[in-house]
């Protein structure tokens, strides 16, 4: 009874635990469910630099608005 | 049988990385947006300061080192958090960090004020209109 999880604990996607990073500082930004944008079909990297990792997990993408930045993609090493 | 030593790592480990995206719509030359950071620092280990920058790469750079304030920003900055990254991708320049694990993955207002200005150039040259915010 005791060892089992709360009934108010939602789990979260790495990107919209970091689009409610982004919201406290006080930016405009709503997560994109995961493969719905262009941009995560791309390399994610130039391949110009020797630490590039050889393998990634995507986690999505997060639109902002009234930024200079257009989107956030959330990255995982291996 | 004898456990390996030194395993080989797999699968997804503990290291994030945000990407900050701006859109071109169209390639753009990798000289011109390709650019790294060089630090000046003073002192060693978790004393580590960064006391000045000089951006290295086109002609992105050459805008980033005019602006003055961006480097007083940059000097507000931790070490690992002022190794900035700005690479372009396809139909896209990305400006990101080191990779941190997910108890130090957040962002902070002084970065994302870094992150954006850095945009603004390269909206700029990109002959984007400015964005009001």
């Amino acid at each position: 009874m005791h060892d089992s999880e709360s009934d108010n604990s939602h789990p979260m996607n790495k990107n919209e635990e970091y689009c409610e990073s982004l919201k406290k500082i006080g930016i405009d930004a709503e997560a994109k469910p995961i493969d719905t944008d262009s941009l995560e079909k791309e390399n994610y990297y130039s391949g110009h630099f020797t630490n590039t990792p050889a393998m990634v997990t995507n986690h999505g993408i997060i639109k902002l608005k009234g930024s200079h930045i257009d989107e956030v993609q959330i990255i995982q090493k291996g | 049988m004898a456990q390996d030593l030194n395993p080989i790592p797999w699968g997804a480990q503990d290291r994030f990385q945000a990407h900050f995206i701006v859109k071109t719509n169209h390639d753009v030359s990798e000289e011109d947006f390709l650019v790294i950071p060089k630090l000046e620092t003073k002192g060693y280990f978790a004393s580590k300061r960064v006391t000045g920058v000089r951006w290295k790469g086109g002609i992105l750079a050459d805008a980033l080192n005019s602006d003055a304030e961006l480097e007083s920003m940059m000097t507000k900055l931790s070490y690992d958090d002022a190794q900035i990254c700005i690479e372009p991708t396809r139909g896209s320049i990305r400006i990101h960090g080191k990779w941190k694990d997910s108890y130090n993955f957040s962002m902070t207002k002084e970065l994302f004020a870094v992150y954006d200005r850095i945009a603004s150039y390269i909206k700029r040259l990109l002959g984007s209109p400015p964005v009001q915010s």
